[in-house]
């Protein structure tokens, strides 16, 4: 058993017209269960298109993608949606919440369709929106918001947590406080959490950091020791 | 220059946006189509008219006379101002057979220019007895092309008084501008409904006057008609001709009553001659009379003499008669003493007989002994001439010997004669020399000579022996005969005196005999003598007889005669009576004849007397001036330009509002969407209108163009489309002329370019209104909101999340949320309004039919039969197995009014109220509550009270030719909707008009089963001569149904824009809603929905508000159905006013179809959004 998550040869070519875009040419990982992981790579590197298919959002044009033992780029667009809905939780840079849903709406709306949710509630309560649970989206902070965000995304209880640039909309200290309930919901539950994000002074909290440069891990860096995000300024 | 980059954006934005280009353009299209096209139908359809009612001349105003009108008339119109043209016409409504009903057709002669006819088929006429025909009458009259029709007047006159023949050839079909449609217009005659007209030529007519005057109006063809410059400019005229009428009504008065009065002289006239002459023929008569009985008399008494004279004569005849009797009995006596003495003769006779008889016997003997005396004698007598004989043959053999013995002797000396001779010749032969040539001559000679007379010598020689044999034959014979000579005649002498002496002795005994003979002789003088005189006896008594004889012949002439005379007196005895009788006769109708003539002599005087107070009672002509708005159906034309109108202004009003909204949604999305660019764009420092004209400019673009094609689509084809359906009720009216209507098209350019432009300006203001910072920020999320239903946990708790989610998502767009329920319940508005329309229209044929009027046909009677006849008609119908019930009743046509409104309606009164109640139900429309006909008012049906603005309780008024305004009372109002009738009783009826109903019609229904029997039982009944005519339920069904099929189109067409609309605003609004979500949708994607969870979670809110849209819509489409109904209704009917439950199904289904097949597409819509959207950061 080597690897919850593990990424072979993947590459995806887009077409535009003439122009083939490499926006990932051959990435190689592993991931362990239960690990934090933070994706770094600037701009263009490829990072979110490693993401979406990690997430089963787009397909590879090559390579395998193995979660927990199954090689999903052989999923079909159904399997895809299933394998969204039950193992991934999805956290978006702008949050992504349904306007028109109260904060606990909207962590419903994700456990209506999953296998074996947490309790609505509960989770909120985990975020500390314990008290916001009847506000609107609109009538929350942007930190607020996220923290729904990731609420609705572990309320599903997936096997992977994805968080593109987390808190790529949010101000220092609110991104700090979001990280550290991903930090913390990934050693409390034991969940993999996999944070993208272009602040490379994210890295030390990870317990695996992958660079990513020009479509390619450019370096996977176990991290024996991650550091807490508190301690971390940038 | 400088916004190069500017425009080229703008180009751009179109190319990539075509979709949203083109759905403003399409909606904008159809809406502005719609509009200009449906409200520029009306003036089309009026342009249409006008330009058929130009082409065929028709006239503009019409003048008829109660007295007809005279050349005179022509005249004094021509010369009123304004009158373009005058052309007279006559015509006249009759009858004719339609196949074996009667019914009622309009006969015209054609006019020179106006009015022209159209050849459907065929030709004109071109002589007297030829007709064209209606070309609408014809198919289905069982008429031909080639048949001849007969015509009668359906009045008292025959139709030959008005026309030269009653028979037509039809040589054509044709259609007149004065029948647009089914209308015929009404008579006095027949059925009371004109079927279809028949136009001859002016020469099949033989009226003295005209019986209408067609004018055209100078300047009214250059106007359109049914617009008020029209009818002004013809009212004027009118006006004018007004101006005349009351001079001319009077001169045609003086006209007919010069006329009259000198018909009237000439009739007085007339009777004054024959007054004289009736007086002269009585006179006549009278004296014939006296004649006859003169001559009677005189006869008379010629038969008494006669008699007398007959009398006498037969006591002549008696008397002769007697006498004649006497003088035969006489005779009769003489004729038996004469028969005696004839006996007595006879006796006598037959004595003498018998002695004669003893005589002959003696004489037989003597007669024997006679014979042979005389037979001796006769013996004796032969032998003596025997002897004598032989003695006579003695005597003449000797003297033959004699003879002979004297030629011996001549001739022995002639040879010696020849020897001398031959010697002499001899010598000189010897003295001649052979030698010598002359003497050898003569020798020659010589021998010659010698032996000629030697040959004379042999042939001597030889008779002498001759004679010698002979001489010794005749010497035997005399020797022999010689010695028996002498015996002979003594024996001969003593015979003879045997004989004598026998004879003496016989001739004694004669002696004896012949002296009883004469004695017997004697007697028989006696005898005849005695015989003779008897005979002569008879010959008197036949003379007698012969005489009486004639005088008896006389006597039995005389008594034929006198029996004749009997006869012939008694013939004339009997021709006397006779005669007798008839002077009797002659007499008495002498007598009658006068007073006959007296009474008719009185009568003429009378009538005379009349005449004058009539002619003196002769009111003015009285002038009927019509514009063509009397013409059947040509206002209804009008009326369906105005009923086109009112459709405009509602439809389209929808439709545009509609399309201007989704234009305006459209653009303001747009300019939503740009935000961003708008806010860089200012940020790089371009001015408000620099950017907002890029909004304006892609709004007026697509809107111009729309309008465009709307305009140059919908003008010429929705006109075409509806002037094209009316073809079906103006079957012969073909001509389009559908113009661009450019005010219309103006209208609704510019309202479409306002809506949106405006809709865009104002976006555009908002967006630019606000600094170019915040433009760059995604606009502050729209806040969710709770809704009133969360303030209900009862219901809310119970709800399920994604449920709650809808309700707030449908509050939280409140422009979309209306935006959507007005384009679906317009769609579902439109469709209701289309199936609303066939229910209410097409179902008043079942209603009136099945509902209301029950009757399968109606028997028109024959009201000029007798009662017995038309009795027989309707026993017919009542016999006849199939039928189920009649009722009897009077329908005519009269006029109601409320005292200032007067309306045609149908008059029903019932003959029973019972029966009648069975074949027409009276109820109210809304309550279904049935009413009974009473004595206590009418009935009135429902269009017609509400036309007259009547209820139960008001009184109405009848006109009546004599009785005039009769009021009744209304008890009920009824629902009713082909016709308008008003019903009442029989009693009531009496009440009002004074007079017992005269039945005409007969409500019959058929058996169920029978159905397709109703012609069958029709047609018998036609038969009888107390029907005159028969209609169908069916029938009349089926013809509406032809009249109502032209709006089928004007519904399809509605159905199928409402289709058009309702997909348009659907997909638009979806369009919209999806990408205005499209990030919440990815995102939806994204946590594992699946496609079709996605789509219900879009389409959950499509179908709340489908069926809120849909809701609304039946609301609406009902208003609006109702709306339209009551602007398309005709005068004569009334359409129901319901909506079938089905049409609500039907129309429900099909915008839900609508609203699924635009689901549908957007599915694939949403199946195309991209999750990586979600990644995106909101714009």
């Amino acid at each position: 058993m080597s690897g919850f998550v593990r990424l072979k040869e993947i590459t995806k070519i887009y077409k535009m017209g003439e122009i083939e875009i490499h926006a990932v040419d051959g990435i190689n990982f592993e991931i362990e269960k239960g690990e934090f992981v933070v994706i770094v790579g600037p701009s263009g590197a490829g990072k979110t298109t490693v993401l979406n298919l990690l997430g089963g959002m787009d397909t590879a044009t090559s390579g395998t993608i193995m979660v927990d033992g199954s090689d999903i780029t052989k999923y079909s667009e159904r399997q895809l949606t299933g394998y969204r809905r039950n193992d991934i939780g999805f956290v978006f840079q702008f949050y992504n919440l349904v306007p028109n849903l109260t904060a606990k709406e909207n962590v419903e709306l994700a456990l209506q369709i999953c296998k074996n949710p947490l309790d609505a509630r509960t989770v909120l309560e985990d975020v500390g929106l314990g008290n916001r649970l009847d506000n609107f989206p609109a009538q929350l902070s942007g930190g607020e918001q996220q923290r729904v965000s990731i609420a609705r995304a572990l309320a599903k209880n997936p096997k992977l947590l994805l968080c593109d640039e987390p808190t790529g909309a949010l101000d220092y200290n609110t991104g700090k406080s979001i990280l550290q309930l991903l930090q913390d919901m990934c050693r409390e539950k034991g969940m993999t959490v996999i944070v993208i994000t272009h602040n490379s002074a994210l890295a030390p909290m990870a317990d695996r950091l992958i660079k990513i440069r020009n479509g390619k891990v450019s370096s996977v860096e176990r991290n024996k020791f991650p550091m807490s995000i508190a301690d971390i300024e940038w | 220059m400088k916004k190069r980059a500017l425009r080229k954006e703008f180009y751009m934005e179109i190319r990539r946006s075509l979709g949203r280009f083109l759905s403003i353009f399409f909606i904008v299209a159809i809406g502005v189509a719609f509009f200009s096209g449906i409200r520029a139908t009306e003036p089309d359809m009026r342009y249409s008219g006008d330009k058929y009612f130009d082409d065929n001349h028709l006239m503009d105003i019409q003048v008829r006379s109660t007295l007809g009108l005279s050349e005179n008339d022509v005249k004094a119109l021509k010369a009123v101002e304004g009158v373009g043209k005058v052309e007279a016409g006559y015509s006249v409504d009759a009858l004719c057979m339609k196949n074996d009903s009667q019914v009622a057709v309009h006969i015209m002669s054609i006019l020179p220019t106006l009015n022209t006819l159209t050849v459907e088929n065929g030709r004109l006429p071109e002589a007297e007895d030829e007709c064209v025909i209606d070309a609408d009458f014809l198919p289905g009259s069982g008429y031909q092309i080639g048949d001849v029709i007969q015509i009668s007047s359906g009045t008292d006159d025959a139709i030959t008084e008005t026309l030269t023949t009653d028979q037509f050839k039809i040589v054509g079909t044709v259609s007149s501008p004065c029948y647009i449609s089914f209308g015929r217009g009404s008579t006095n005659i027949g059925t009371g409904s004109v079927e279809g007209f028949i136009s001859v030529s002016e020469d099949s007519f033989k009226m003295d006057v005209y019986t209408e005057l067609y004018v055209a109006a100078s300047g009214a063809k250059e106007l359109i008609a049914f617009t008020d410059e029209y009818d002004e400019r013809v009212s004027e005229v009118v006006k004018n001709v007004e101006g005349i009428k009351e001079e001319q009504q009077k001169a045609r008065r003086e006209e007919i009553v010069n006329e009259a009065r000198s018909e009237l002289e000439d009739g007085r006239k007339e009777l004054e001659d024959a007054k004289k002459k009736a007086g002269e023929e009585l006179a006549e008569a009278k004296k014939q009379l006296d004649d006859g009985r003169g001559k009677l008399n005189s006869g008379r008494e010629q038969i008494v003499s006669s008699r007398t004279e007959l009398e006498n004569s037969r006591a002549t005849l008696i008397s002769g008669q007697n006498e004649l009797s006497a003088n035969c009995a006489a005779l009769d006596a003489q004729q038996t003493e004469l028969n005696g003495k004839q006996a007595e003769l006879n006796v006598q006779k037959e004595e003498l007989n018998k002695q004669q008889a003893s005589l002959d016997v003696q004489r037989t003997p003597l007669e024997e002994k006679q014979a042979q005396i005389d037979i001796q004698r006769e013996q004796l007598n032969q032998k003596q001439a025997e002897l004598d004989q032989a003695k006579v043959l003695v005597t003449q053999l000797r003297s033959e010997n004699e003879g002979l013995y004297t030629e011996v002797a001549t001739l022995t000396a002639a040879i010696e004669n020849l020897q001398t001779e031959i010697s002499v010749l001899q010598e000189e032969l010897n003295r001649l020399d052979p030698g010598i040539l002359e003497e050898a001559e003569r020798i020659e000679e010589l021998h010659a000579l010698m032996s000629e007379k030697t040959q004379e010598m042999g042939t001597a020689q030889t008779q002498v022996d001759t004679d010698h044999a002979q001489i010794a034959a005749n010497t035997a014979v005399i020797g022999e005969v010689q010695p028996t000579l002498e015996p002979g005649q003594q024996q001969i002498n003593t015979g003879s005196a045997a004989l004598e002496a026998a004879q003496k002795e016989l001739d004694k005994g004669w002696e004896m005999v012949n002296a009883g003979q004469q004695a017997i002789d004697g007697y028989w003088k006696q005898l005849n003598a005695g015989q003779q005189q008897i005979l002569d006896g008879q010959v008197q008594i036949d003379a007698a007889k012969a005489q009486l004889e004639a005088v008896r012949i006389q006597i039995d002439a005389g008594w034929v005669q006198l029996t004749q005379g009997e006869s012939q007196l008694a013939e004339a005895e009997n021709e006397i009576a006779k005669n007798e009788q008839a002077l009797n006769n002659a007499q008495k109708e002498y007598n009658t004849e006068k007073s006959k003539s007296d009474t008719k002599i009185a009568e003429a005087e009378a009538d005379i007397k009349d005449a004058e107070k009539e002619i003196s009672k002769i009111e003015n002509a009285k002038w009927y001036i019509y514009d063509r708005e009397h013409l059947s159906d040509y206002s209804g034309y009008g009326e369906n330009a105005d009923r086109m109108r009112a459709i405009g202004k509602v439809f389209p009003v929808l439709f545009f509002l509609v399309a201007a909204l989704i234009s305006l949604t459209t653009m303001t999305r747009m300019v939503e969407e740009q935000r961003t660019q708008i806010g860089t764009l200012k940020a790089l420092g371009y001015g408000r209108f620099s950017i907002a004209a890029k909004y304006w400019g892609y709004a007026f673009l697509a809107t111009v163009t729309g309008c465009v094609l709307g305009v140059l689509f919908g003008e010429k084809v929705f006109p075409y489309i509806i002037i094209y359906a009316y073809g079906i009720i103006y079957r012969h009216m073909d001509t389009f002329v559908i113009p661009y209507d450019l005010g219309y098209a103006l209208m609704a350019s510019l309202t479409a370019m306002v809506c949106t432009v405006l809709a865009t300006v104002f976006s555009c203001y908002k967006e630019l209104r606000e600094q170019a910072a915040e433009l760059m920020r995604p606009p502050t999320p729209k806040q969710g909101k709770r809704v009133l239903l969360e303030q209900v946990p009862v219901i809310w708790g119970k709800l399920s999340f994604t449920w709650k989610a809808t309700i707030r998502n449908l509050v939280r767009y409140k422009k979309r949320f209306f935006m959507t329920i007005f384009g679906i319940s317009g769609c579902m508005a439109l469709l209701l309004v289309g199936f609303g329309l066939k229910d209410s229209i097409f179902n008043i044929g079942v209603l009136q039919y099945h509902e209301l009027q029950l009757h399968d046909g109606n028997i028109i009677l024959n009201t000029d039969a007798s009662k017995e006849v038309q009795t027989a008609a309707i026993q017919e119908l009542k016999k006849d197995s199939r039928v189920k019930g009649t009722a009897m009743n009077l329908l005519k046509q009269v006029e109601i009014g409320n005292g200032k409104e007067w309306k045609d309606v149908y008059l029903n009164v019932a003959e029973n109220t019972k029966e009648f109640s069975d074949f027409v139900i009276f109820r109210d429309r809304l309550t279904k509550e049935n009413y009974l006909l009473d004595d206590e008012g009418v009935i009135l049906t429902e269009k017609m009270a509400k036309q007259l603005d009547v209820e139960p309780g008001d009184t109405i008024y009848m006109k009546d030719d004599v009785k005039g305004e009769i009021p009744y009372t209304i008890s009920a109002v009824c629902e009713n909707y082909l016709q308008h009738f008003v019903y009442m009783t029989s009693d009531l009826y009496e009440k009002g008009y004074k007079e017992a109903p005269e039945y005409n019609s007969v409500y019959f229904a058929v058996k169920e089963g029978e159905k397709d029997q109703i012609q069958a039982v029709g047609e018998e009944v036609l038969r009888e001569e107390g029907a005159l005519s028969v209609s169908y339920a069916t029938g009349i069904e089926s013809q509406l149904d032809d009249m109502l099929g032209s709006l089928n189109i004007v519904i399809v067409v509605l159905v199928i824009s409402a289709g058009m609309l309702a997909f348009v605003v659907l997909y638009n609004l979806n369009n919209i809603n999806i990408t205005e979500r499209k990030r919440e949708l990815a995102t939806l994607k994204v946590l594992g929905f699946y496609p079709m969870e996605v789509a219900e979670y879009v389409y959950r809110e499509n179908i709340i508000l489908t069926i809120i849209g849909g809701l609304v819509g039946m609301i609406l489409g009902k208003l609006l159905h109702r709306f339209i109904i009551i602007t398309v209704e005709v005068e004569s009917t009334m359409f129901g006013r319901n909506i079938d439950i089905s049409s609500f199904v039907y129309g429900f289904l099909i915008t839900v179809g609508f609203s699924v097949l635009v689901n549908a597409v957007m599915y694939f819509k949403l199946k195309k959004i991209d999750m990586v959207e979600s990644l995106k950061s909101v714009e």
